[in-house]
């Protein structure tokens, strides 16, 4: 039930325009850039797809992560900003629950956003390379793997800003995560597992196994809510 | 109230609000990198023809230039805006018998002086930095202290009209997810407005412009834009007036209704 609860809440707070916003935003990269250089893109070898993700992924996956880090501030921020979360707390009910209601909620959104944005990839790809037969299934798997990737970024972002009372200081940890990501060597495999540079990554241009970076990632989630249900429940001791 | 009064006013209220040590650690966290790779800044002098020093201090100012200062930016304007409208603060500023115009323009200030400080901890870290690297390297990274000086002032200056633009987003977009996205996903795009021809259009690519700029002036094999001063300035300075005048008058127009 609470799970709609959460739904409920964002309603008056704009991110479903903000959802489709962003990821018709993030759509937009890979579309004007075939616009403008699809001369360069034919002479490149290599599947439809992975030319594309190459040259606009960076980008995408910049706007994707931004969204995250604003959104999940902002789920917490209705809660912080007018003490609403003290009338969460005497329901009979775990914080946690609530930290996973909203969890669910924003990878529900994201998962929105990297169909929008698998969209335009196809479209740019359909415009670009009109010969290749399996650019929908290619676009499916790339923002499959997208979509997982991200989601360490959500849980993290989401701890952040369950953390910080301001809004200012959550976004604030999130944008110099973020930009600590964009820093960070693409060749080294222990740094690329930072939640937020994972996102960076794609299919084609991956040097380790795709596996690989799967069980790293389901490790980060497994301590990731670890991390979440101790937190709150030592915040609740000492509240 | 006289504006320096207004302006006392509002440094007060930011504080307890902690902004000073995210700022400090964006400061930290932007230098650390640039710290890690000291020795890539041998590689282009060979390549461009920039000495190693100059390399790393502007690299480093790109990286400030182009994401970490604007997204800053961001945060801050959000801090203002939201420091005022929890607990309804902003309503009992406004039943004072105040201009509401000059509170404004106190809050723009305030948020200046917030990017003042932010590129006056990047400096400091720099050197501290710079010293670090010069140690590991065995190389001397120090720059005089004015030249560095003058390239934090120049990304100062330059982004000036893209702080009057975050502003106005902050105080004409009452939603604070809409704030926030218009402006990060304006910062977004800099990278690819500045090889434009249509770059000075653009406000928030002025500042990684101009440390571009100074970067292919250091270089010697790396021919620096011919600038159209005039044409600049005069869209950078009716940018920053319109985005002002526009925020002076909608500032409180949502709670007065």
């Amino acid at each position: 039930m609470s799970g709609f609860l959460e739904l409920k809440k964002v309603k008056r707070t704009g991110l479903w325009p903000a959802v489709f916003g962003g990821g018709i935003l993030a759509a937009l990269v890979p579309i004007i850039n075939t616009a403008v250089r699809k001369e360069v893109f034919l002479q490149m070898e290599g599947s439809a797809l992975a030319i594309l993700m190459n040259e606009n992924w960076q980008m995408m996956a910049m706007l994707n992560l931004l969204f995250v880090a604003a959104s999940a501030c902002l789920l917490y921020h209705t809660e912080y900003g007018d003490n609403a979360i003290q009338r969460m707390n005497t329901l009979p009910q775990r914080e946690s629950k609530m930290f996973f209601d909203k969890f669910f909620l924003l990878s529900a959104f994201c998962l929105i956003m990297f169909t929008i944005e698998g969209a335009g990839l196809a479209f740019s790809a359909v415009h670009c390379f009109p010969g290749d037969g399996k650019i929908l299934r290619d676009a499916a798997i790339n923002m499959g793997y997208a979509f997982v990737l991200i989601l360490p970024g959500v849980l993290f972002m989401l701890l952040i800003s369950a953390a910080c009372k301001n809004m200012w200081i959550s976004l604030g940890i999130g944008v110099i995560c973020v930009f600590t990501a964009t820093m960070l060597p693409g060749d080294n495999f222990a740094l690329s597992l930072f939640p937020f540079a994972l996102p960076f990554h794609i299919i084609p241009g991956a040097k380790v196994l795709a596996e690989k970076y799967m069980i790293a990632l389901g490790g980060e989630m497994v301590l990731g809510i670890l991390a979440a249900i101790t937190f709150f429940k030592v915040r609740r001791l000492f509240a | 109230m006289s504006f320096i009064s207004l302006l006392g006013v509002e440094l007060k209220k930011i504080r307890r609000s902690g902004i000073f040590i995210i700022l400090f650690a964006a400061a930290v966290f932007m230098w650390l990198p640039a710290i890690f790779h000291g020795d890539v800044n041998f590689k282009t002098q060979a390549e461009i023809g920039i000495t190693p020093e100059h390399n790393f201090l502007i690299q480093g100012f790109m990286g400030l230039a182009w994401f970490m200062f604007p997204a800053c930016m961001v945060v801050c304007t959000v801090l203002i805006c939201q420091t005022e409208r929890g607990n309804h603060g902003i309503l009992k500023m406004l039943a004072l018998p105040l201009n509401t115009g000059k509170l404004c323009l106190a809050k723009f200030a305030v948020l200046l002086a917030l990017g003042m400080c932010f590129l006056l901890f990047s400096t400091v870290i720099y050197f501290v930095s710079a010293a670090i690297v010069s140690k590991t390297q065995s190389y001397d990274f120090m720059l005089s202290p004015v030249f560095v000086l003058k390239e934090a002032g120049l990304i100062f200056l330059t982004s000036i009209p893209m702080m009057a633009f975050f502003w106005l987003l902050s105080v004409c977009i009452r939603t604070p997810i809409f704030a926030m996205g218009a402006g990060f996903a304006s910062i977004v795009p800099s990278v690819l407005m500045i090889n434009t021809k249509f770059w000075f259009a653009y406000p928030m690519a002025y500042p990684f412009f101009a440390v571009t700029n100074e970067y292919a002036k250091l270089a010697e094999r790396m021919a620096p834009n011919s600038i159209d001063y005039v044409l600049w300035g005069s869209i950078a300075l009716s940018v920053t007036l319109i985005c002002i005048f526009v925020s002076c008058f909608c500032f409180g127009q949502g709670e007065r209704r």
